[in-house]
């Protein structure tokens, strides 16, 4: 009976109204959350996995020995390598190609590799106009390994105690 | 028999035997590097401790002998402590290369580290580098990663029949090395890359171009030699990356013959024919195979039309499937031709032969005999796990006794040998004959010397013996009358006669009926009457004919020439038609062995290009001439109809006896004359297109002409210098190479050679002359 | 083609090894190779790979095996050395008794380290273990066979002058 009554005064008194637009004025005036991406950006873990690079060492040597060890830790088969005996004896990539389109971006490439070749950058905001741009070719990943070598080699070092 | 407990499981095992066979007969799997079930006990790695019930310290499973009663924990902690003691040890030396190292993800190291390997080393000291060796084109060497558990070493001394490897040096200098920079040279030197537990000995060919777990293991049965050895085709993206030995104790137990394993390269070859391809005005134009079939058909049809069936001439190569030639011979019998043989090498078919040559025995039947008598075989390079079979048998106390053209080195200890010129060949074995009693006519004025007689002496003791006839018996001139003889002498003896078979489908080919019946010609009787048109089947006559000049000028005058072949280059120069046919390893097929064994085998990857099955396309080709009976759907249902009863067909169609042969060439020519066996790396197709093998010692070898000091001395010659070499009117420079196992008055220049095809016979008067 | 043993080997040193061969069964003469490498040694002064080979020959081994024998004893002389070589006991009993001492000396004399020859192609020094007679330390070897004890730089002067 009594909650029949509260609800009739309730009804006719806008008090619903009200409290919705209490929430309302409260949020007009407290500290803002929201990023204004892309003028602001939120702050990236070293360990962020975005876009994939292949890197170099100091003397311009490619790191991959094309052990193939990404190849096969990927769960999602993103990664194509193909390998032969280069003409001074060493073990090297003839292929290495990754699908960004199949990447789930795990990080298991960048555990599994034995010399840091292969990593994953802080790059999220790759893209492609056609499917096909999404396929990266060992060149386009060495590539971007030379572009952002500081970085990455700025974060391996932050991250280097926790490994 | 001793009663043993190992690891509370009890086992009755023979006495004599090692806890290490107790463990693999029980099913219980010990840790170990060094021991290897063919191979001799050597103990050296340790991995195998075991704790034994009252011994003070941990025993090495593969040395202790078993005991009744003994009772062996493999792992308890004392034996687990003293495993990963080793291991830590082991791994002290080991580099920590393991990704670019081929053997990682297939290395017993890796495997066993993972059980019993610390996390860490607690080895910081400088670790052991060892200078790279060369070992030759087939094996790589990464020997700081050795574990000295000689494996290799005693496969060189025990398998191969010779050390090539040893382990010079003292302690922690230790290495695995050959004796100066020399290469390893055994015909079987591809199996230490399977021996080696560790990846210090890899494959040269495959280096670096895949990963163990990338791989499919497909079956395949080898397409070389008559033994059949069963191979595992380890495929990537529809392409052959290597092959490995599937283990068949009956055939070829664990091992490979480096023909049999890194012909694979073929199969990849830039030759390879992927289109079919039809001559046009002498330039050759490639179509799509309606046309190409369609072309050969009428092609086929106008010169039976005109000329009658008899015009046309049918050769396959005894290394084609039997499904292959059992639907060869089907068309070329439909269209009404007798003219099919693939006994492409052989001159001499007289006689009376009711059967098709065989062993005559099992194969592993050979490791059990006690007198052997080799007609004219190399049997180390023709049929390397045959020698190496007999090399075992030697080993047990067996006697081989060899008649041949050329002393060449069996790696096995000889009881008697008589060496002689090829033309020289029928009369030494009709002292042999004539020495053991044979009975056969037209020996009265042979001489039997004292090594024949002493010869004799031997193959008339012993229980189990055997004849075997080689493969220049078979080419031989005279090869019936060496069979007769041979037959006589086994007769005489008690022994069985065999012929060591030496193609893949030599056995099948004959059994299926792809020789000429009444009124048709044997495969050089095709070539001395040349015919209007030629259908080949994967061979190469022009290369392994007996007389290759006869069969290329034969071929090269023919109107028509239809070549089904998985090569480009083999018919280019006379074939009007080239029809692309699949390799061995893309078509599903079967064998027939020289014991008769009958082996299937299911495509390991589909034919390159537009390459199709051979059956198939003979299969049409016989739906085109509108014959009956050319609608199989499947391999098996050819097989089905050609071998109704599988092996029973074979076995019944066996028969290595001969008659109506009088012998008659018992004295030798005058002159110098060639010895023309095939060299080991130019038996097939396939062998003489994989680069590797061609530039082994053994393949570079057989590329040159060969004589003794004394014959090159009195000729006024020089070795490792170029010289002419002239034989029935044609001249061919060859290289001239010392080899003073040949007789005098010999010149080995190997058939098969696509440099020596102008010269011709295998046999018969040759010159050398200074260039 | 390698060469027959004949060529390399002196008759002596073959009926030698024939000598040695005869102490043991028919069947089994590869045990005495270290017996024929030594004399093969004593002739040539050093076992060059051609020796090797041909004592393999001789023996009929693998050229290997032998090679095998000739690196795992540190008295088979792998290398060409001076007419004198002079193996100084460096194990611990003699290093007690002043074997380093005569070490330094005889190096200092000679002006070489231990592996090397003089350039006269006199004298070869080498490092050795235990000879067995630790009581008449320091000790040293001269060609394989005389043994020199209780040496010290009065001796190790009187020894080199002897040595010509």
């Amino acid at each position: 009976m009594i909650s029949t009554i509260k609800r009739f005064f309730n009804t006719f008194l806008l008090i619903e109204l009200l409290k919705g637009l209490a929430v309302t004025g409260r949020h007009l005036f407290a500290r803002k959350i929201t990023i204004q991406y892309p003028d602001e950006r939120t702050p990236q873990s070293p360990r962020f996995r975005g876009l994939h690079a292949q890197r170099r060492y100091a003397n311009g040597e490619e790191r991959c020995i094309a052990c193939k060890l990404c190849e096969a830790v990927c769960p999602a088969m993103a990664i194509t390598i193909e390998s032969a005996q280069r003409a001074d004896g060493t073990r090297r990539t003839t292929r290495y190609d990754i699908d960004l389109t199949k990447c789930i971006f795990c990080g298991f490439c960048e555990e599994a590799c034995p010399v840091d070749a292969i990593v994953e950058t802080r790059i999220f905001e790759y893209h492609g106009e056609r499917r096909g741009d999404l396929y990266y070719t060992k060149a386009m990943l060495l590539a971007v390994g030379d572009q952002y070598e500081a970085q990455i080699a700025a974060d391996r070092a932050a991250d280097a105690k926790y490994r | 028999m001793p009663l043993i407990t190992i690891d509370d499981q009890q086992i009755e095992i023979a006495a004599g035997s090692t806890v290490m066979d107790a463990a693999r007969a029980a099913g219980i799997y010990i840790p170990h590097f060094c021991y290897h079930k063919k191979l001799s006990i050597a103990a050296s790695c340790r991995m195998c401790l075991i704790e034994v019930e009252k011994a003070p310290k941990p025993l090495p499973a593969c040395a202790t002998p078993v005991t009744d009663g003994m009772v062996v924990r493999s792992y308890s902690a004392k034996a687990v402590e003293a495993q990963k003691g080793v291991m830590e040890f082991l791994l002290i030396n080991h580099p920590l290369d393991c990704p670019i190292c081929d053997q990682g993800g297939e290395c017993q190291l890796q495997d066993i580290a993972v059980g019993y390997g610390g996390v860490a080393s607690r080895y910081a000291e400088a670790k052991r580098v060892v200078k790279e060796k060369d070992l030759g084109p087939l094996v790589a060497t990464d020997m700081t990663r050795c574990i000295h558990c000689s494996r290799c070493v005693r496969f060189g001394q025990e398998i191969a029949g010779i050390m090539e490897l040893g382990m010079p040096g003292r302690g922690e200098h230790t290495e695995v090395m050959p004796f100066l920079e020399h290469h390893v040279s055994s015909e079987l030197s591809g199996n230490v890359i399977d021996l080696c537990p560790v990846g210090a000995l890899t494959s040269k060919p495959f280096r670096f171009s895949a990963r163990s777990w990338e791989m499919a293991r497909r079956k395949g049965i080898s397409p070389h030699d008559g033994l059949g050895s069963n191979l595992a085709l380890q495929v990537k993206d529809n392409r052959v990356m290597r092959v490995t030995p599937v283990d068949n104790e009956a055939i070829n137990e664990c091992w490979l013959a480096d023909r049999d394993r890194f012909s694979y390269q073929a199969l990849n070859s830039a030759e390879r024919l992927t289109r079919p391809m039809v001559k046009d005005g002498g330039r050759w134009v490639e179509v799509d195979w309606p046309k190409a079939m369609a072309f050969a058909a009428g092609a086929l049809k106008v010169i039976r039309d005109t000329h009658g069936a008899s015009a046309i001439g049918f050769i396959a190569s005894p290394h084609q499937t039997v499904e292959e030639l059992y639907l060869f011979q089907k068309l070329a019998r439909a269209l009404g031709c007798e003219n099919i043989d693939s006994r492409i090498d052989r001159v001499d078919f007289s006689g009376r032969r009711d059967g098709v040559e065989w062993l005559g025995m099992a194969v592993t039947d050979l490791n059990k005999l006690d007198r052997v008598l080799l007609v004219a075989s190399t049997v180390r390079k023709e049929q390397p796990l045959i020698a190496q079979r007999l090399r075992q048998a030697v080993k047990k106390g067996a006697q081989v006794n060899v008649v041949h053209c050329a002393d060449d080195d069996l790696l096995c200890s000889v009881a008697n040998k008589l060496i002689a010129r090829p033309s020289d060949l029928v009369n030494i074995l009709a002292q042999v004959a004539k020495a053991v009693g044979a009975d056969i006519d037209g020996l009265s004025d042979v001489v039997v010397s004292d090594a024949a007689r002493a010869m004799a002496a031997s193959l008339k003791s012993g229980e189990k013996k055997a004849v075997l006839l080689g493969a220049v018996a078979q080419q031989h001139p005279a090869a019936s009358e060496l069979h007769v003889l041979a037959q006589a002498i086994a007769k005489a003896t008690g022994a069985t006669l065999g012929f060591l078979v030496d193609s893949a489908n030599a056995v099948g080919a004959g059994v299926v009926g792809c020789r000429p019946r009444q009124g048709g010609l044997n495969a050089a009787a095709m070539f001395v009457a040349p015919k209007k048109a030629y259908v080949i089947l994967g061979a190469e006559p022009e290369l392994d004919a007996a007389d290759s000049a006869v069969a290329h000028q034969a071929l090269a005058g023919a109107e028509l020439v239809i070549a089904l072949s998985p090569f480009k280059t083999a018919g280019a120069d006379y074939a009007q038609v080239m029809l692309p046919v699949a390799a061995y390893a893309e078509t599903a097929g079967s064998y027939v062995n020289m014991e008769g064994r009958l082996q299937s085998w299911c495509a390991a990857i589909p034919p390159q290009g537009e390459a199709r099955t051979a059956w198939k396309v003979l299969r049409v080709l016989g739906n085109q001439f509108g014959l009956a009976g050319f609608d199989q759907d499947s391999a098996e249902q050819v097989l089905a109809e050609a071998l109704p009863e599988g092996e029973a067909t074979v076995r019944a169609r066996l028969n290595n006896e001969i008659a109506d042969v009088t012998v008659a060439h018992l004295n030798a020519a005058a002159g110098i004359e060639r010895l023309g066996d095939t060299a080991v790396y130019q038996l097939d197709a396939y062998s003489r297109r994989a680069p590797a093998l061609q530039v082994t010692v053994d393949g570079q070898v057989g590329h040159a002409a060969m004589a003794c000091g004394a014959l090159i001395a009195r000729l006024g010659l020089s070795e490792d210098k170029p010289v002419k070499v002239r034989q029935s009117d044609a001249e061919v420079v060859f290289k001239l190479m010392r080899d003073d196992r040949l007789p005098d008055n010999v010149v080995r220049l190997a058939g098969g050679l696509a440099a020596a095809v102008q010269l011709g016979p295998r046999f018969g008067p040759i010159s050398l002359e200074k260039m | 083609m390698t060469l027959s043993a004949q060529s390399l080997l002196s008759a002596d040193s073959l009926a030698q090894i024939d000598k040695e061969v005869a102490k043991y069964p028919a069947d089994q003469k590869p045990s005495a190779v270290m017996a024929a490498l030594r004399i093969a040694q004593v002739e040539k002064g050093w076992l060059a790979p051609a020796t090797i080979e041909s004592v393999a020959q001789y023996l009929g081994m693998p050229t290997i095996a032998v090679y095998e024998v000739a690196t795992f004893y540190n008295m088979y002389q792998l290398e060409p050395c001076g007419r004198h070589k002079i193996t100084v006991c460096t194990n611990l009993p003699c290093q007690l008794q002043g074997a380093d001492t005569v070490a330094d000396y005889l190096k200092q004399k000679l002006g070489i380290g231990f592996g090397e020859t003089t350039p006269d192609g006199r004298f070869t020094l080498k490092e050795g273990e235990c000879m067995g007679t630790c009581g008449s330390g320091p000790l040293c070897l001269h060609n394989n066979h005389t043994m020199h004890a209780h040496l010290s730089p009065e001796t190790v002067d009187k020894l080199l002058d002897e040595l010509k």
